[in-house]
């Protein structure tokens, strides 16, 4: 479900209200810190769903709800790690096997000719770097904008702030297809440049900062950080720059890894925009560059190089495992 | 081809035509101050030799590595013959859904390739740069079969896309083995539809794997239903005075589809509707159906982007089964033009046309250049394919003189492309549709869609649509 | 923001961040000097990107809506556009598709991470793993899993889906061969990429629902389902709303999977509005019409502008009360 930016996320994400995330001292949203509470076992008391340790204790809810957790579980292994594991199955058989008998154990032997085929003659590694590069960028670009943008709209309130401010919020209701076409035109022949940004990366990077949810969503965080601090700088004689880069931002930590995941997730599933814009192979990221391939690759080679792109993502997923869910699980949270 | 004494005389006409802008061009060159710009067709001039880059049309995507190494080293030999031109080969694949992207983003190569469906409307549009003078100065300009040349033509008779590969008629393709499997004798293909459909019954129920396969993703799957209908003495679209006329409820349209949709009952029909060109010859390649037709040339895209050799796979090309008692029956043909940008500058232009006339022309007339092309092909490892049959886009007596050249090079399997090989002559040829070619094409696949996956899909009134939708975009094109 | 006057320091000083709300004259230097220069400093990437790349493009494209265009010469042909996007057979395919997908997601995306979110909400232990297992499709490149379950929907006795069915007696299914089951298909791989990241925001709502009303249910004497439905449900209303208006704009924009998997076939059974858009403006290999892409996405900008604004609605109402 990929359009050219966030906003066209089947996941949904939820804009925090302007009074919620209520930063505590160290500016981190009130319902981070109780969801990572409730990872301690010492805190059994506070944590708590519908079900009471007295329910628990009760041999038919007991009994109910361990079926249910049960069923759930074998319902979970096969909808989270099915497909994945048949995928790195057929990553290493025989081609051959994959079309007559894809869920057979192996019958003709193992096929580590197609791993090595997926990266000698599909070249994933590079693809892969590609699509880091594109999401490196646009990350970039995203947080200088977000951030400086809700500064000004948040902290220094200049007074055609307002005007701005309406003007990034009115954004928001253009759905991402209406700039599709004329955003590609922009790209042919872009201002002052005068010549296309078709197969730079620029054309990648750039359209991604003009995100009006990331704005907001920097700016509504700003809003909420305690002005007593930011009078202290002025008195002490911090500038507008030094007040932005010592104050301000060390203080958004939270809200700037929002936006980071959310930034890298969304460049990553990316997929019409960087077709339009990079038509040069050398350069396109895996996500436009595996369905040209697909045709013309033998079965067991793609699925190496399916394989070869999910493992990545997946081994950063486990390392980064709290910060990920965190993440996800914050634009839904800090609305409470 | 079908071909009259008027049409023969309005070309003779044209070309002489051609022939004397492209002289005058020249003299207006010749008295242009050298300084000013470089002069164009006139290789001799010191301005040939400036330093020049030429980005060119290469390989489809996948290609396998030795073709791509082939590739490669025809590229260094054209630099060697010519050290000012440094050429760039960019992967490449006309799909109707990408070109118009492409064409509009500027991010085709300087050289790139049309389908002859497309040539006269870029044309129009000014997409094309006029080469007509560098044409015009290669040693067999004049050997061009004139019917081709003319559809790189302008309305104004100058060359501005040149006939390079691929020119094409339809053909079956079958896989040997599947026939051998199921009983059949692989030298006998089938020559009807008939036989196909009994063919593939049996190939389905002995084998297991679907007889017979059929495009039908996007406009690949209208081209092959018009050529279906084609070999059954339909047609499309006529003309009469200058008026162009839809025509696709004709019953052989619909007896195409019922074919297909006979198939599917008899379970014979690959379930597959969203096979297009590259994924087809794929799916064919692994072996998952025995028949499709596709131009007569796909072998050599077999062998380049699916891994298909002699001796990994049993191929069998001949004829499209046509209907001998209906004197419209004939297959249809169609071609790949090679094209430059229109901001190219005359050097670029006039090395253009040198990597054209090196890379798609010259092994047709000149046996060295034959040679040294087929040579290339065959020594990759594993060898790509020499010699696989194509229409002449030169004279027929230039083709099988240029066949005698490589003979020892030639690595496709003749010998099982002798239904093919013997007819191809003589086989009546029908160009495609000259008006809203492609958008005909993608009024049709939808249709192709639902013969493979409906069971009794109302084909008339699904036609009738269409057929009023194509004359709508007809009557837009003009 | 009202307080912000209040805050403001009543002397503007070198240094001070802006200017002081009463000064009705000024000289540049005096902007300069009460920071009005580095307002603008810090404005500047969002001014010049959104100009460029956002406020820019939206006026051009309603422009180009009344514009029929071959990028070189541009020609206003009034409501042109509109009339022949309205005259298009595969407009009311393309909406009917793109409704019919918005509903199935909601049928196959919205009860099920619902219910396992609440399930996984009263285990004990062990809700790390199952959050991460739920969690796992979202990290897989959504054109990975395309390209997977596309090779999974292979209508033959030996595809995947159907190898497993046979288990049991079933099929073998057509899948994406089918124009009835086409749609279903791409709504169901939909679902797996994304039914993970639901369930860990409905998780993290979860946690914020306040025990004391737990507690207090308990001294009322409610029964464990009571407990879920009248306590847990109720305050879930909020984010569950704001889902499906989430739900409802994104599926409206849905491409990747139609155009990868079916290209919007078989017979069209999978165009999408989205798909429809590309294919006025990039699918004709002679040039596109970009004034009917154009005049498309407007009409369903105003559309999804209308699924915003209900949005917005509840979610400040939802952030005030």
């Amino acid at each position: 479900m990929t359009t050219i930016d966030n906003r066209g996320d089947v996941n949904p994400v939820p804009l925090p209200g302007p009074t919620t995330g209520e930063p505590t001292t160290t500016g981190v949203p009130v319902m981070t810190q109780r969801a990572d509470r409730r990872r301690k076992p010492s805190a059994p008391q506070e944590d708590r769903g519908a079900l009471s340790s007295a329910d628990w204790r009760r041999p038919s809810v007991k009994y109910t709800w361990t079926t249910l957790h049960v069923v759930m579980a074998v319902i979970l292994v096969l909808w989270g790690l099915g497909p994945i594991v048949l995928l790195a199955k057929f990553a290493i058989t025989p081609t051959m096997d994959i079309n007559a008998d894809p869920l057979g154990w192996f019958p003709n032997g193992v096929a580590w000719s197609n791993v090595t085929a997926a990266w000698n003659d599909i070249q994933i590694s590079k693809y892969f770097w590609n699509t880091v590069v594109v999401a490196a960028g646009s990350w970039l670009t995203q947080m200088v904008v977000a951030t400086t943008g809700g500064y000004v709209l948040s902290v220094l309130r200049p007074r055609w702030a307002k005007i701005i401010n309406g003007a990034v919020l009115a954004t928001l209701f253009v759905p991402a297809v209406v700039l599709l076409v004329p955003l590609y035109l922009v790209i042919l022949h872009p201002p002052i440049i005068g010549h296309s940004m078709i197969n730079t990366y620029w054309a990648v990077w750039l359209p991604a900062g003009a995100s009006a949810f990331n704005v907001v969503l920097v700016a509504r965080f700003f809003d909420s950080l305690p002005r007593e601090v930011f009078e202290a700088a002025r008195v002490d004689g911090a500038g507008p720059f030094r007040l932005f880069w010592s104050i301000v931002l060390p203080m958004s930590k939270p809200i700037l890894g929002v936006v980071s995941v959310f930034a890298v997730i969304a460049s990553w599933k990316d997929f019409l925009w960087p077709l339009l814009v990079l038509r040069d192979p050398d350069k396109q990221p895996l996500s436009v560059r595996l369905p040209t391939l697909a045709a013309s690759t033998d079965t067991g080679v793609l699925m190496a190089a399916l394989a070869i792109s999910t493992l990545i993502p997946i081994a950063m997923f486990l390392i980064f495992q709290r910060m990920f869910l965190r993440g996800a699980g914050l634009g839904g949270a800090v609305k409470g | 081809m079908r071909f009259n004494r008027t049409t023969a005389l309005v070309m003779a006409g044209t070309m002489s035509l051609g022939l004397l802008a492209a002289c005058s061009s020249n003299d207006d060159d010749a008295a242009t101050p050298s300084g000013t710009g470089s002069p164009s067709g006139d290789a001799s001039s010191p301005a040939a030799d400036q330093p020049v880059t030429i980005e060119v049309a290469g390989l489809l995507p996948g290609a396998e590595k030795s073709a791509v190494d082939a590739l490669n080293e025809r590229i260094t030999q054209f630099e060697a013959k010519y050290p000012n031109i440094t050429v760039k080969s960019k992967e490449y694949q006309w799909l109707p859904t990408t070109f118009a992207a492409d064409l509009a983003g500027g991010t085709l190569p300087t050289v790139f390739e049309v389908p002859a469906t497309d040539t006269k409307t870029l044309i129009a549009n000014g997409q094309l740069a006029d080469v007509d003078a560098q044409v015009k100065a290669l040693p067999y300009a004049n050997d061009f079969n004139p019917l081709i040349l003319k559809g790189g033509e302008g309305e104004d008779g100058k060359v501005y896309a040149v006939p390079a590969k691929s020119f094409y008629s339809v053909a079956l393709h079958y896989n040997r083995k599947l026939f051998k499997d199921a009983g059949l004798d692989p030298n006998k293909p089938p020559t009807s539809w008939d036989e196909v459909r009994a063919d593939a019954k049996t190939i389905k129920d002995k084998t297991g794997k679907a007889g017979y396969g059929m495009m039908a993703k996007d406009n690949a799957g209208g081209w092959q239903l018009v050529a279906a209908a084609y070999s059954r003495g339909g047609r499309v679209q006529t003309e009469s005075g200058g008026t162009y006329t839809a025509t696709l409820t004709d019953p052989q349209v619909k007896a195409s589809l019922q074919f297909l949709s006979d198939l599917k009952k008899d379970g014979s029909l690959y379930p597959d509707a969203g096979l297009a060109w590259d994924t087809t010859n794929a799916a064919f390649a692994a072996g998952k159906f025995a028949m499709y037709t596709s131009g007569s040339d796909i072998y050599s895209a077999l062998v380049q982007n699916n891994g298909v050799t002699k001796d990994n796979f049993d191929y069998g090309l001949t004829a499209i089964p046509s209907d001998s008692s209906n004197p419209q029956a004939g297959a249809l043909t169609g071609g790949t033009y090679a094209g430059v940008r229109p901001d190219a500058s005359d050097a670029e232009k006039d090395a253009a046309v040198k990597w054209i006339d090196f890379w798609y022309l010259a092994k047709l007339s000149d046996q060295d250049q034959a040679v040294a092309d087929a040579k290339v092909l065959a020594d990759a490892k594993p060898p790509q394919a020499v010699g696989t049959p194509v229409l002449p886009i030169l004279s027929q007596a230039k083709y099988q003189e240029s066949l005698t050249w490589i003979k020892d090079y030639i690595n496709v399997p003749l010998d099982n492309m002798k239904g093919y090989t013997d007819v191809m002559f003589t086989q009546p040829l029908i160009p495609e549709a000259a008006r809203a070619t492609q958008d005909t094409y993608a009024l049709l696949f939808p249709i192709v869609q639902a013969a493979i996956t409906k069971d009794n899909p109302d084909f008339d009134s699904l036609l009738d649509k269409a057929n009023k939708a194509s004359q709508a975009k007809i009557d837009q094109s003009k | 923001m009202a307080t912000d006057d209040v805050v403001l320091t009543k002397t503007p000083r070198p240094g001070s961040f802006r200017v002081h709300q009463r000064h009705r004259t000024r000289s540049p230097l005096s902007w300069v000097r009460g920071g009005g220069l580095s307002s603008l400093v810090f404005a500047l990437p969002l001014l010049v990107t959104f100009a460029v790349f956002s406020w820019g493009p939206i006026v051009r494209a309603v422009v180009m809506s009344f514009q029929k265009t071959n990028l070189i010469v541009s020609e206003w042909v009034g409501w042109d556009n509109f009339q022949l996007v309205f005259s298009d057979p595969d407009l009311p395919v393309a909406i009917r598709n793109t409704i019919y997908f918005a509903l199935l997601a909601l049928v196959f995306g919205y009860p099920v991470p619902l219910v396992a979110a609440v399930l996984m909400s009263e285990l004990r232990r062990g809700k790390g793993v199952f959050s991460a297992l739920a969690y796992l499709p979202v990290v897989v490149p959504p054109v990975v899993a395309v390209l997977l379950w596309k090779f999974f929907y292979d209508p033959t006795e030996s595809g995947v889906f159907n190898t497993i069915l046979g288990w049991v007696g079933l099929g073998p299914y057509d899948w994406l061969n089918s124009s009835t089951m086409a749609m279903p298909s791409l709504v169901l791989e939909a679902t797996w990429a994304a039914a993970g990241g639901t369930v860990i925001i409905y998780l993290a709502a979860l946690t914020s629902v306040p025990p004391e009303l737990y507690d207090a249910a308990e001294v009322d004497g409610a029964s464990v389902w009571r407990k879920v439905w009248h306590v847990t449900m109720p305050q879930l209303r909020g984010i569950l709303l704001i889902t499906l208006i989430l739900q409802i704009i994104g599926t409206a924009q849905v491409f990747l999977e139609p155009y990868l998997f079916t290209g919007g076939g078989p017979e069209k059974s999978t165009l999408t509005v989205l798909l429809l858009i590309y294919q006025y403006a990039f699918a004709n290999s002679l040039g596109g019409n970009y004034g009917m892409a154009t005049a498309l996405s407007l009409l369903l900008a105003v559309f999804l502008a209308v699924m915003s604004l209900v949005y917005f609605r509840l979610t400040r109402s939802w952030s005030t009360s």
